[in-house]
């Protein structure tokens, strides 16, 4: 992806000419990340607010801080990084959903759920997209820190290594941010399985 | 504990397997609107410069203080000393009287 995303045009000349001021290396810069930008956004995008919105926010980070750029990593490793950090910061400032609950859930959303609790047998593909809200809800019952960590484990099937070039942690911390996760989502399940579905 | 976390690798398995939206470009305006909102901010308007100017030219000024201070001191308290054993004319009249 980062290969793609480095070929496609001279980013070299493009940051020397954004770093110069020039507003339309700067339009280039963002029509070419953007995919990479709003790829991370939407894995990671927070309740009530908009995809634009945050991007945008990710862009302007980007431009305050092209400066600091040396070119140690890929830039569109460092931007990423960018993207990450802005996400988690959003994620943190907003509260926790104080119960999740089968009355919340859609009807699509509460056979997936019921599937995966009372069968052994895998959910239909019909039922991807219901799982995938599913999945969102139950996320959002965990701390920031720990869902992002799930999140990329789990539904990115992401790297310790790449997880920690993103987010700057260490793999243990990961691997401690993953276990508490697992746990409560662990409880989660349990609390359901004994509410069952009314 | 196996049966939660098997329920979980199905559930999460199931909502991979979920179409990914596929536009990815920027849209129409986007990319010029946060260019151009980034390079404004690059310049720094005249407020911002006189701000700056102005906290350089406290700094300034108080360094200059201190030094005329330091510098002065020891007239200054030369002056006090000499002060001290200057007597009044005036006073000296008035208590002659």
């Amino acid at each position: 992806m980062s290969d793609d995303v480095d070929t496609a045009i001279d980013l070299v000349a493009c940051l020397e000419r954004v770093r110069a001021g020039n507003q339309l290396a700067a339009r280039e810069l963002v029509e070419h990340l953007h995919p990479l930008v709003i790829r991370i956004v939407r894995a990671h995008l927070p309740r009530r607010v908009a995809e634009e919105d945050l991007s945008q926010e990710v862009f302007m980070k980007v431009f305050t801080r092209i400066g600091q750029y040396q070119g140690a990593v890929p830039f569109p490793h460092w931007v990423s990084r960018i993207a990450v950090t802005t996400c988690i910061d959003h994620l943190r400032a907003q509260k926790r959903r104080p119960e999740f609950r089968w009355a919340d859930l859609s009807e699509n959303e509460a056979d997936v759920l019921d599937a995966v609790l009372t069968s052994e047998n895998d959910v239909s593909a019909n039922d991807a997209l219901a799982a995938r809200e599913l999945v969102a809800k139950l996320l959002e019952q965990l701390k920031p820190d720990d869902r992002l960590v799930i999140q990329m484990l789990d539904l990115e099937q992401k790297t310790l290594i790449e997880i920690s070039q993103l987010t700057g942690w260490s793999t243990t911390l990961i691997k401690v941010r993953a276990f508490r996760a697992r746990r409560k989502l662990q409880k989660l399940f349990e609390q359901l399985q004994k509410k069952e579905r009314s | 504990m196996k049966t939660s976390n098997s329920a979980w690798q199905r559930l999460v398995v199931a909502a991979r397997q979920a179409p990914v939206a596929a536009d990815d470009a920027a849209p129409y305006g986007f990319s010029t609107r946060v260019a151009a909102l980034a390079m404004a901010g690059e310049r720094p308007s005249l407020q911002s410069s006189l701000n700056h100017f102005s906290w350089r030219a406290l700094g300034f000024s108080l360094m200059l203080m201190i030094v005329s201070i330091v510098a002065n001191y020891s007239s200054v308290t030369t002056v006090a000393d000499n002060d001290q054993e200057f007597v009044d004319p005036v006073e000296e009249i008035l208590n002659v009287s």
